[in-house]
Order: structure tokens, then C-alpha cells, then sequence
């Protein structure tokens, strides 16, 4: 049997960029992978064709994983997904963020759902890019299709690719298909804060104020929660909620491990904590800052009394 | 002057029209030098004479053109499936005709394991057992200590036990599709599909890379050839890195390796154009007893998983059309990069969809790059008609149809799938034929077993599991269908000229068989015992 960590503050999320060929995947992983969000990404693609990483960013290559300067990498993943996954878990140290590009007529779902199984990886949400000019058709297309219409329903974001801003029968359409947001191909920049939860830090540039296509809230305080109350105050999002994480307390010393991707929800037992500490991020389409922080506070209960 | 040895058998089917039928063979460096009567070798300078096979019928050594490597290594765990099968060591393991046998078939095996080892097993059918659905109570009973997970043959499904769900934390709280729960809340032990099925198998150490290019794996796929008369056989989606190579060279090139092994490179993990470069370079490194260059691609996905792509009128049962594993516009691409570049493909077709839009990349490729000698192969190809044959001739496409079907699948394809119009021409070995297209038939071990034999029974006959038989008209002969496992499928790869018949100048590569498969009555066509194989010359007993 292989060694499995038990150490549940390891915990690896992933994300699944999903979309058919040309749609603009490899674009997206090359922007993750430069962005400067402190993260030690592993992202496994089908092949380094269409990877360009930066010479001044690039530490090494080899046969099949290049290492970036910045403690990101990327591999490809061979004849089997799942048994890469499981070699992405058993990595140390540990990668902070898993990132899988799907390939072109992949069920997204279907790799997703790892993320939800396995106990110690977490849902980080599936990002289907739509490409703004063939989608229509390709959505119609007799062979291919429905698994095109497939990969948006299943997003929990949509990133367009190739026009911006969205033209609004391609919106319309996307509606018809997914309940996903949608992220124009312009917006967002950069995007790791949104895809990867990452909260407003005072020594990076912070979310809400520099990007104004998203927003985000973070808290952090002594609040404490039972299952019960985290479980309804989730159920009260406000719709524009598309990520949110944290770790919240309990009395007693336990706490709670929160992860909302779109409608994806998680709530499990994490180590004792002193600390409530949680996130919550939106497209600034679709929530405020305002109406996540109204609807957080509202639902606090009584502080916790040091 | 070289050593010559005349080999004596009882009967010689040469798959040769020059000399059909012989009583001796010599054999000189590997290769075949003459054949005919015991004089054979005569002009040749004598020969030392060899009577060790002098009681066995004699064929050109089987050739299995599509199956998979992990055929020999599956069987380092325990087989559960419903029909009997034997394994490389030729140990026959009965089939497990109901749930209690699973249980009891199981306890048996785990005596054999250590006090650590969790039970692992595969090939367990339900489609064959109607009653309850395998749970974990029924694992439980097996041992409770240690963890269980019985894989379903199609590889989409498994049971596991209470000790294995608690090991990937699955429980009432876990909600996670594919973790079925009873009515009781609890998971039941079944997982269906990969993400639910893989924290299991991380945790039980089931990594189905090992099943290939491992020097084990290796030796113990020879093992199954001998057993079923094979000589030369393809590992039809191979990933093959660089240190494969080598292991591949080392193992196939020892003179007591009994393979002509064909690993046919998965055509992924790079573009178009990278995908050809390597098979070129594979290529160049191949030997006598590992040919390397071919490409493998695929396109739709299973019949019996409704995830082929099929033609109007679809399914039965009315369930969407499959599932493209490889887009369309995407087949157009690497067929025609591997076309270009004088690679060839073999292409895992088995819905008509998959086929026609295969043939229309290929017949795309030859406008922009003549190449008449291509003979691409259309692999499964299980529901082309006879228009699609005709145009495949005209393309100077080849089939490799899975015959096995129509006994393992005949009755579910009839009432499930396609309906029984369409079974009854699936894999339409008749049609091609009448056509003048290159046929080989295949197994697809260890989706079904490797027999060429029983393959060409299968052809033959045409009988379901409940006996019936499925299609009389896409009948073949019993000579045709020896040719399809011989030279037909040699053809397929490109070998023709080396192997699949007793020819001079081939290689010495013989079926040892028991019975004269054209003297038997057809029908009996699968029970011909198979003694072992001749590869260069050497004996190799089953
Ligand atoms: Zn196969």
C-alpha cells in the first residue's frame, strides 16, 4: 500500500480547465502559471505544445515536467489521468493548487468529481473556455456538439475566449445551456484570486480594489459556528457568490473546513483553530462587496467571548 | 555451414497455396528453408532431424493483432469473472457463476495472501448475473480486515468492502456521485466510475501502469501467447517512454522470449506532428522480436457502453449517441500528420460513425498525399456495412473485426444496443471479405481471451452465449478465417512478408496444435488443443 498522509491541513485543491480544441485552455494555464500569486501550482496538461513559459521564469525542463522559478510546474499527464492525480498527491511537499486541463472533448465532471471523492483533495471548481466565435456552431455541430454543450453545462465558471466584450446572443445562448457566471475574455486579470480563492492581502495587490470585475470579502476573527449554522448560512449566499473558503471555529476547539465553487459546497472537520478566517469572491457583474459582507455579518452569530 | 533441422509433424497447414499441406519443415538461422517431405532439406546439405512434434498438426505461429499487454499481468490479481479462464502459468481458474461463488472463490484466494496485502480482483460481470448486485456485505463476508475491491470487467464499475470504504473515508456523510448508498444511507461497496472508484485504488495500491512494459508484464504476456498458439502480438495503445525501450529490447531479445511483440504507440501526450516524429523514431529501433512505428488512435468509445458512435437509428433503447474520445477535427489532424509521414494507423473504431468519419480523414490524407501502400487498419470496426467495406477496399483500408463479440456480447448487442438488424451483420467478416479487404479478427485480450482459435470460431460459427446464431450470412469458412488469424492479420501489420504462413524464407514460426483445425468439425473449431508454439525455430511448450 502506498504511504497516504493523513495530514488533513495538506489538503490539494483542484481546478479543471475544460473546453474543446482551440477554444483557448493552454492560454488560460500560461496566465496561471505567470501570474504572481504566491502559489506553488502543478498543472498537468495533455502536452507542452502550446506551454510558453518565459525563459527568466523557467528553472528547468525535462522529458516531462517543466519547473518555473516561481515553485509552480507543470507535467504532462500520460496514458492515465487519475494515476497522475494520485502522483500530484504524493508530491512533497505538496503543491499548493492542482490544475488539469481537460482535453478537448473530456468530460469535466467526470475528473472533477476526484475532488470531491478523495479525502484529501478538495473541489476547486471546473472553468470551461468558451471560444467566442466557434461556439455557436460548434454547439450545433452534429458530431460533436453535445459534448461541447456538455462541457459549459457543467462549468461552474465560463471564461470567453476571443471576443470581448461577450456578444449578447452568445450570453444568451450560454444561459440556455449553463447557470455558470461568465467571465469575458478581457476581465480578470489577474485570475488566480478568483480561481483559487486566494484572499485580499494587504502585501499584494488587493482584489477588490485593482480589479474591478470581481470582488472580494475576507474576514477574519474570533466567530465561532456549529455544523448546523455554517450548513444555513451557506444555503443564504448571496447568487453572486462564485468561491468562497475558510476555516471556521467551533466551540470546543474544533473547527470547520469551508470550499464553495459555484454550486459545489463542502463542509468538513479541520484541526482546532484560535482563528475564523474566511473568504468570499464574485464577478463583479453579478454581487458587490457590500451584499457578501452584509450577508456574512448578518449571519454571525454572538462572538464567541475570548 | 549452418546447423538445419528438419521438423516432422504429423500435418503442415502452410497457409501457403504453392504447397498447402506438408509433412516436414526445415529450418536454418530462425528461418523457414524448405518445405514439403522428410527430403526436404536434401539439396540443402542434410539436416539433423527433430520427431519431437511428430504427433501435432503444424501451423504458421498465430498472429493476435489487437490486444494489450496488461492480458498477462491482470492476472497478479484474482480473477473474478463468469467464464473460465486460464492464466500465463496455465492454471485453470473457474468461472464464478454466481455471487456465492465470488465469495467463495475469493475466501480461497486471500488464504494466499499476506496478513497485509489487500484482495484485489477483476473481471466480474454482472451483465451474467441476474440476481442482487454485488455489495459490500458480500465482501465482508470474504474478510473484514483487510481491505477488497472487486473491479467490473468493463472498468467502469467496482465493489469494495466495508475496511476498503473506510480507507477512502467514504461514509453515510460522504456525497460523492458514483459512491452508491442504500436506503439506509450507508454505501453499499459500489463505486462506479474513475473518481469515485480512484481513492480505493490509490489507497489498495492499484496502478494499472505497471500492467505494461514492466520487465514482468513482459514475460508474463509471452506466457499467454504460447498458451494460445500466438507468435507475434500487438500491445494496441502503448505509452513508450525511452527507458521502455530499453527493458523492450532486453526481454524480446532473449532467444527464449517467445514473442514477436508489436507495441503500437497511444497516440497522445503531444501534437500531431510530435506523435509522428516519435513513431519514426521508435521505428528505427526495432528488431526481429519488437517492431515498433505504428500509431494507435481512438476515436468513439464502447458498443456495450452505448458510448460508440453509431449511425441512424442510433440505439434501441433510445439512449444519445456516444462519446467522441478524440474529436472529429482532431482525427482529421493525426490521421493526416501520420499519413504524411508514411506512419501507420490503427484506428479503434467500433461504432459506423467512428468508421466513416475515419475513412473520411484517411480518404482526406491520400488527395494530399498519395501513399497506395498505406494499409491503415480500421480496429473493432464492429458495425460496418457492406458500403463501408466496399469503400475501405477502394481506400486500401484493412479491418481487424472483434469477432469474440458476437459470442461474449451477440445477445445484449441484439436486445440492448443496436437492435438485431445490425447484430446480425456486426462484425461482418463475410462482407469484408466479399469485398477484397484485408481481414484480420481479434480478441482484444484481456477484454476476452487471447485464442485465435476460439476467435475463429467465433467467425465461423457466429453463436451467441444462448446458443443462437447471430448473423448465418456473415459466415466464413474455416479456411478463411485460419487465414484471418495467420497472414490476414500478419498483413494488418505490415509482416506479411516475414510471417503468417509456412513459406521458405519466413520465419520459423509455428502453431503446435493437438488436431488438424480443417479436419475437425467446425464447430469444434475452438476445442483443438494448443501444444505450444515454434518461434525462430525453438520449441516452446505450453
Ligand atoms: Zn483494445
Amino acid at each position: 500500500m502506498t504511504g497516504v498522509s493523513a495530514d488533513a491541513s495538506a489538503k490539494l485543491p483542484m481546478t479543471v480547465v475544460a473546453g474543446y480544441l482551440g477554444a483557448g485552455k493552454t492560454t488560460l494555464i500560461n496566465r496561471l502559471l505567470a501570474e504572481d500569486h504566491g502559489l506553488r501550482l502543478l498543472v498537468m496538461v495533455n502536452d507542452f505544445g502550446a506551454i510558453n513559459i518565459d525563459a527568466d521564469l523557467l528553472e528547468s525542463r525535462d522529458e516531462d515536467t517543466l519547473t518555473l522559478t516561481n515553485g509552480c510546474a507543470c507535467c504532462t499527464m500520460g496514458a492515465d489521468l487519475f494515476m497522475a492525480m494520485g502522483d500530484a498527491l504524493d508530491r512533497r511537499p505538496r503543491p499548493d493548487h492542482l490544475v488539469i486541463e481537460a482535453s478537448g472533448v473530456a468530460d469535466p465532471k467526470r475528473i472533477a468529481d476526484a475532488g470531491i471523492a478523495e479525502s484529501e483533495m478538495t473541489y476547486g471548481g471546473i472553468v470551461t473556455v468558451v471560444d467566442g466565435v466557434e461556439f455557436p456552431r460548434l454547439a450545433e455541430d452534429g458530431l460533436i456538439g453535445p459534448q461541447v454543450r456538455a462541457q459549459a453545462a457543467q462549468a461552474d465558471l465560463l471564461h470567453v475566449s476571443k471576443v470581448d466584450p461577450t456578444p449578447d446572443a452568445l450570453l444568451a445562448l450560454l444561459a440556455e445551456i449553463s447557470g455558470a457566471s461568465v467571465l469575458d475574455s478581457g476581465a480578470g486579470d489577474p485570475l488566480s484570486p478568483l480561481l483559487f480563492a486566494i484572499p485580499a492581502n494587504p502585501r499584494r495587490s488587493a482584489v477588490a480594489a485593482v480589479h474591478p470585475d470581481y470582488v472580494s470579502y475576507s474576514y477574519e476573527g474570533p466567530v465561532a459556528m456549529t455544523r448546523g449554522e455554517i450548513g444555513s448560512l451557506i444555503a443564504r449566499r448571496p447568487q453572486g457568490l462564485f468561491r468562497a473558503k475558510g476555516r471556521i471555529a467551533e466551540e470546543g476547539g474544533a473547527s470547520w473546513e469551508v470550499q464553495v465553487v459555484g454550486t459545489q459546497v463542502s463542509i468538513t472537520r479541520g484541526p482546532a483553530i484560535a482563528v475564523t478566517r474566511f473568504v468570499g469572491i464574485g464577478l463583479a457583474s453579478n454581487v458587490t462587496r457590500g451584499e457578501i459582507e452584509d450577508w456574512w455579518k448578518a449571519a454571525l452569530p454572538v462572538p464567541h467571548p475570548a | 555451414m549452418s546447423d538445419t533441422t528438419v521438423f516432422r509433424a504429423k500435418k503442415i497447414i502452410t497457409m501457403d497455396p504453392d504447397m498447402p499441406v506438408a509433412t516436414h519443415v526445415a529450418v536454418r538461422d530462425g528461418r523457414i528453408l524448405a518445405v514439403g517431405g522428410a527430403d526436404c532439406a536434401d539439396q540443402w546439405g542434410g539436416a539433423s532431424h527433430d520427431d519431437g512434434l511428430s504427433g501435432t498438426v503444424l501451423m504458421p505461429g498465430l498472429v493476435e493483432g489487437h490486444a494489450h499487454m496488461m492480458a498477462g499481468a491482470m492476472w497478479r490479481y484474482a480473477y473474478a469473472g463468469y467464464h473460465d479462464r486460464i492464466d500465463p502459468d496455465g492454471v485453470l481458474w473457474k468461472g464464478l457463476a454466481d455471487i456465492d461463488g465470488v465469495v467463495a472463490g475469493l475466501k480461497e484466494y486471500g488464504k494466499r495472501l499476506g496478513p497485509d496485502d489487500p484482495l484485489v480482483a477483476w473481471g466480474f460481470d454482472p451483465i451474467f448475473l441476474p440476481t442482487e448486485r454485488l455489495n459490500r456485505n458480500h465482501l465482508d463476508e470474504i474478510d473484514r480486515d483487510r481491505p477488497i475491491a472487486v473491479m467490473y470487467s468493463n472498468f467502469h464499475l467496482m465493489c469494495v468492502n466495508s475496511k476498503a470504504l473506510e480507507l477512502a473515508g467514504y461514509s453515510r456523510e460522504t456525497e460523492v456521485v458514483g459512491v452508491a448508498k442504500g436506503p439506509d444511507g450507508e454505501p453499499v461497496g459500489e463505486l462506479r466510475e474513475m473518481a469515485a472508484m480512484f481513492p480505493v485504488m490509490r489507497r489498495l495500491g492499484i496502478d494499472f501502469r505497471g500492467l505494461s512494459q514492466t520487465e514482468p508484464a513482459i514475460r508474463s504476456y509471452g506466457k499467454v501467447a504460447v498458451r494460445a498458439g500466438v507468435t507475434t502480438a500487438t500491445d494496441l495503445f502503448a505509452t513508450i517512454e525511452d527507458g521502455d525501450v530499453e527493458t523492450l529490447l532486453r526481454v524480446t531479445g532473449e532467444d527464449d522470449y517467445p514473442l514477436r511483440l508489436v507495441p503500437v504507440l497511444g497516440a497522445i501526450g503531444g501534437s500531431p506532428e510530435e506523435i509522428a516524429a516519435k513513431a519514426l523514431r521508435l521505428g528505427e529501433r526495432g528488431t526481429e522480436k519488437l517492431r515498433l512505428g505504428a500509431v494507435k488512435l481512438m476515436t468513439d468509445g464502447s458498443i456495450q457502453g452505448w458510448t460508440a458512435r453509431v449511425k441512424w437509428p442510433g440505439y434501441v433503447g433510445g439512449q444519445p449517441n456516444g462519446i467522441w474520445n478524440t474529436p472529429p477535427d482532431m482525427i482529421h489532424q493525426l490521421v493526416e500528420a501520420m499519413h504524411r509521414n508514411g506512419v501507420q494507423l490503427h484506428i479503434h473504431t467500433n461504432g459506423d460513425e467512428a468508421s466513416e468519419v475515419s475513412m473520411n480523414a484517411i480518404e482526406a490524407a491520400l488527395r494530399k498525399h498519395p501513399w497506395s501502400g498505406h494499409r491503415h487498419v480500421l480496429q473493432h470496426a464492429q458495425m460496418m456495412g457492406r458500403d463501408q467495406f466496399r469503400r475501405a477496399a477502394e481506400l486500401g483500408i484493412a479491418v481487424n473485426l472483434f469477432a469474440n463479440h458476437i459470442w461474449y456480447f451477440g445477445d445484449q448487442h441484439a436486445a440492448l444496443t443496436i437492435g438485431v438488424d445490425r447484430a446480425r451483420r456486426m462484425d461482418a467478416a463475410r462482407s469484408a471479405l466479399d469485398e477484397g479487404v484485408v481481414l484480420a479478427i481479434h480478441s482484444d485480450a484481456p477484454v476476452t481471451p487471447m485464442a485465435p482459435l476460439f476467435t475463429a470460431w467465433c467467425a465461423v460459427n457466429r453463436r451467441t452465449m444462448s446458443g443462437r446464431v447471430l448473423g448465418e450470412n456473415q459466415r466464413i469458412t474455416v479456411e478463411e478465417a485460419l487465414h484471418a488469424i495467420t497472414l490476414g492479420a500478419a498483413r494488418t501489420l505490415k509482416m506479411d512478408g516475414e510471417i503468417g504462413s509456412v513459406s521458405v524464407g519466413k520465419r520459423a514460426d509455428f502453431a503446435i496444435l493437438g488436431e488438424d483445425p480443417t479436419a475437425v468439425d467446425p464447430s469444434r473449431l475452438k476445442d483443438v488443443p494448443v501444444l505450444g508454439t515454434v518461434m525462430d525455430g525453438r520449441v516452446f511448450r505450453a
